[in-house]
């Protein structure tokens, strides 16, 4: 869900529609909002894994400083999502460990 | 006290029996308790779990809040890729 009309921040203006690709699949999101906001909006909850206990984190803090909506954007990894500004067409991922490249069948054996 | 499998520091995973036992063992400040734990010393900094951290401390040790001397910080304070370093050297010469 999207806040349309905010009771302090008014109405939401309408941007540009635009196409993530968020691990292979298309979630719209408006130009320029915060990654994370279309990621929520789409029903995503879990944006990485943590590197010790591979716990699933998402947004908790919004505003830049907790980093624990980090993803891989654009192939970069640990980019808080809260924060960066969604552009057509980037290519999102979720984030396992710090840095982002180790396995995610790891994940799925140390889960089950 | 319950929840000491509490995560504090959410950036380097540290609960707050981890805190503790490193308290346990003698440790009266805050750089100690990074030092040992590495609770700060993730992505975010302390920002997140610095004032839990101090609150621990302070109960567990019977010192006053305030007189608490917060653990050392040191640039970059947040996360910045090693090339925004680099382009600055370059644009200096």
């Amino acid at each position: 869900m999207r806040i349309e009309d905010h009771p302090i921040l008014g109405k939401t203006e309408r941007r540009e529609r635009i196409t993530l690709k968020v691990d292979g699949a298309a979630v719209p999101a408006f130009e320029g909002e915060a990654i994370a906001a279309a990621l929520i909006a789409s029903g995503r909850r879990v944006f990485r894994y943590t590197a010790k206990r591979r716990e699933p984190r998402g947004v908790f803090c919004a505003l830049g400083r907790c980093t624990d909506c980090m993803m891989i954007v654009n192939g970069q990894p640990n980019v808080r999502t809260c924060v960066t500004p969604a552009r057509d067409g980037m290519v999102i991922q979720t984030q396992v460990g710090r840095r982002g490249g180790e396995a995610t069948h790891d994940l799925e054996t140390e889960n089950s | 006290m319950k929840n000491d499998d509490l995560v504090i520091c959410r950036c380097e995973e540290v609960t707050q029996a981890d805190i503790k036992e490193v308290i346990n063992q003698g440790v009266t400040t805050m750089n100690e308790v990074k030092r040992l734990t590495r609770a700060g010393m993730g992505l975010c900094q302390g920002k997140t779990c610095g004032r839990l951290v101090a609150g621990i401390l302070s109960g567990e040790t019977n010192q006053p809040l305030q007189e608490l001397k917060p653990s050392t910080s040191r640039a970059p304070t947040r996360v910045l890729p090693l090339g925004t370093l680099s382009k600055t050297t370059q644009d200096d010469d």
